[in-house]
């Protein structure tokens, strides 16, 4: 497997500085020139975008820019009429398919099952063998913070720490892409915080190729390499950023760094521009 | 204060109300009775219900056989209508539009006073136990298969969108997420078919029947023994508490993640 230049390390300055395509072969999630109508509204327009193999990418835009539908397309989960390519890992997308992993805004923790049957439930589903999948949960548990709340169930777990089972279910798969719907936006500022720094310690360890939605700017700026900004009615890509913040980076303290404030800066006026030119 | 004797506190301030309560209303009973007040011939009296229940549950098994019967007939209909319902709650969500269709045939007949077959499936049935399960599942039926939809409609779509991103075979589908994200409202439809159940035998007996509870209802009522239709009575809704208390209890088991 072709590695990318991604890990930067304390010292190291820029990613990915160019805003022009990666090699191909290192593409891993590539949209191009989507467009899809609902009725005869177009709510798609041209989109096209890359996600290089092993970066964490998110896509902002305000709500009703097609963010959420792009990633679904991706997903198989919906299958409206539509123009272009979408391909991810070179096939097109199909509903169940056991190179992704798709985690949604709310936890959808079954309350039914414990934390561990929980962090279970998706190799069970894809028919990974039940002692290596008990295993890789418990390890998943511990990493995200869950170990000795194995056996309890879900309505005695707070948001936070749901959504970290959510977490360890999403990577316990053993999928190369996961696809992230604004996985954070129902948790409170701290707790967020916190999940976004599991998050990317997860992505680091596991090397995962991360397309995630999210409308908090903040957010994708800490966690990303690259934010893809969308505008809205009809959703088109209105800007594409590489975030040359060095990593391992500290997510809380990111608040402290000027570049971060310059990066947030000239993004949003982008963002901004979109709104503006909307035809809401 | 000890914890023991906390609890014996608690103990007594909820039950000697109720002991005093119930001494007082049937004393009166009694001796409204006894003076002439009342006629024993309509209302029977506390102490002619207790000997009666002292002789036909104590010193003869008599009612327990009838009350055999009519929990014999209750938990069959139960079963049954249950069993079909859900199957047919099933058959209706993955074939809405066999549900749309069947729709108002089942409206009319839900409708319909079902103590107003029992003369049908006597005939059908004959005077025994059959023609009683057959009303309790007719009763049943129908609440289960509400509450089944409903359950199986109301389930959280985020955990069916997960499901299908992952992959999951339809028996998949239905065995991690649609029964056991069902099961709390199909339960409640449980309880109520349960009593509906009784219901419906207990009024098949007391129309015509060979044995059950209901049926010595309509005896002893006939003969003016009232002692004897007050403590069916009692036999009755004891019995109602009983069925429900159990589903409680299974309901709290299966459910205990709630």
């Amino acid at each position: 497997m072709a590695m990318v230049q991604r890990l930067q390390f304390p010292g190291e300055t820029a990613s990915i500085k160019s805003v022009g395509k990666p090699m191909s072969e290192d593409v891993a999630i590539e949209v191009q020139d989507l467009e899809v109508s609902f009725g005869n509204r177009k709510v798609i327009d041209g989109v096209s975008l890359q996600i290089p193999k092993e970066q964490l990418v998110s896509i902002v835009g305000p709500s009703g820019c097609g963010k959420t539908t792009v990633l679904n397309l991706l997903a198989g989960l919906v299958d409206v009429p539509r123009k272009g390519k979408l391909l991810v890992g070179n096939k097109s997308p199909r509903l169940g398919d056991d190179r992704i992993a798709y985690m949604l805004a709310r936890d959808s923790l079954l309350p039914w099952r414990t934390t561990l049957q929980n962090a279970c439930y998706g190799m069970q589903i894809r028919g990974v063998p039940a002692k290596l999948r008990e295993e890789r949960a418990r390890d998943l548990l511990g990493r995200v913070g869950l170990a000795g709340f194995e056996n309890v169930y879900p309505k005695q777990l707070s948001h936070g720490m749901r959504q970290r089972c959510a977490l360890a279910r999403t990577f316990a798969l053993d999928a190369p892409y996961l696809l992230m719907d604004e996985p954070f936006g129902a948790l409170d500022a701290q707790t967020k915080l916190t999940l976004e720094e599991l998050l990317v310690e997860l992505w680091q360890q596991e090397r995962r190729t991360v397309m995630f939605i999210t409308h908090d700017l903040a957010e994708a700026i800490a966690i990303s390499d690259r934010v893809i900004v969308m505008s809205a009615r009809p959703g088109r890509i209105a800007g594409n950023f590489a975030i040359d913040l060095p990593r391992p980076r500290n997510i809380r303290s990111l608040q402290k760094e000027p570049h971060f404030h310059e990066l947030y800066a000239q993004i949003w006026g982008v963002l901004e521009d979109g709104w503006r030119h909307s035809d809401v | 204060m000890s914890k023991n004797e906390r609890l014996a506190l608690e103990f007594g301030a909820t039950v000697i109300p109720h002991a005093v309560f119930l001494g007082v209303f049937l004393g009166l009973w009694e001796y409204a009775v006894r003076v002439g007040w009342l006629d024993s011939i309509f209302f029977g009296q506390p102490s002619g219900i207790a000997s009666f229940l002292w002789a036909n549950l104590i010193q003869s098994a008599s009612l327990w056989k009838e009350m055999g019967w009519t929990v014999f007939g209750t938990f069959s209909s139960f079963v049954l209508g249950s069993i079909a319902a859900i199957l047919t709650g099933l058959l209706f969500v993955m074939m809405p539009r066999l549900e749309r269709f069947l729709d108002p045939y089942l409206t009319a007949f839900n409708a319909m006073p079902r103590i107003a077959l029992v003369p049908l499936f006597i005939l059908w049935f004959g005077l025994g136990v059959a023609s009683k399960i057959a009303i309790g599942v007719t009763l049943t039926f129908f609440i289960v298969l509400s509450s089944t939809i409903a359950g199986m409609r109301g389930l959280n779509q985020d955990h069916v969108v997960l499901t299908r991103t992952l992959g999951a075979r339809p028996a998949q589908m239905f065995a991690y997420v649609t029964l056991p994200g069902a099961i709390p409202v199909i339960f409640s439809g449980l309880r109520l078919g349960l009593l509906y159940a009784m219901l419906g035998v207990v009024g098949g007996e007391i129309i015509a029947a060979e044995h059950g509870l209901g049926q010595s209802l309509a005896y002893l009522g006939s003969t003016f023994n009232m002692n004897g239709v007050m403590a069916l009575l009692l036999i009755l809704s004891v019995l109602g508490m009983t069925v429900t208390g159990i589903m409680t209890y299974v309901e709290k088991r299966l459910l205990h993640w709630q």
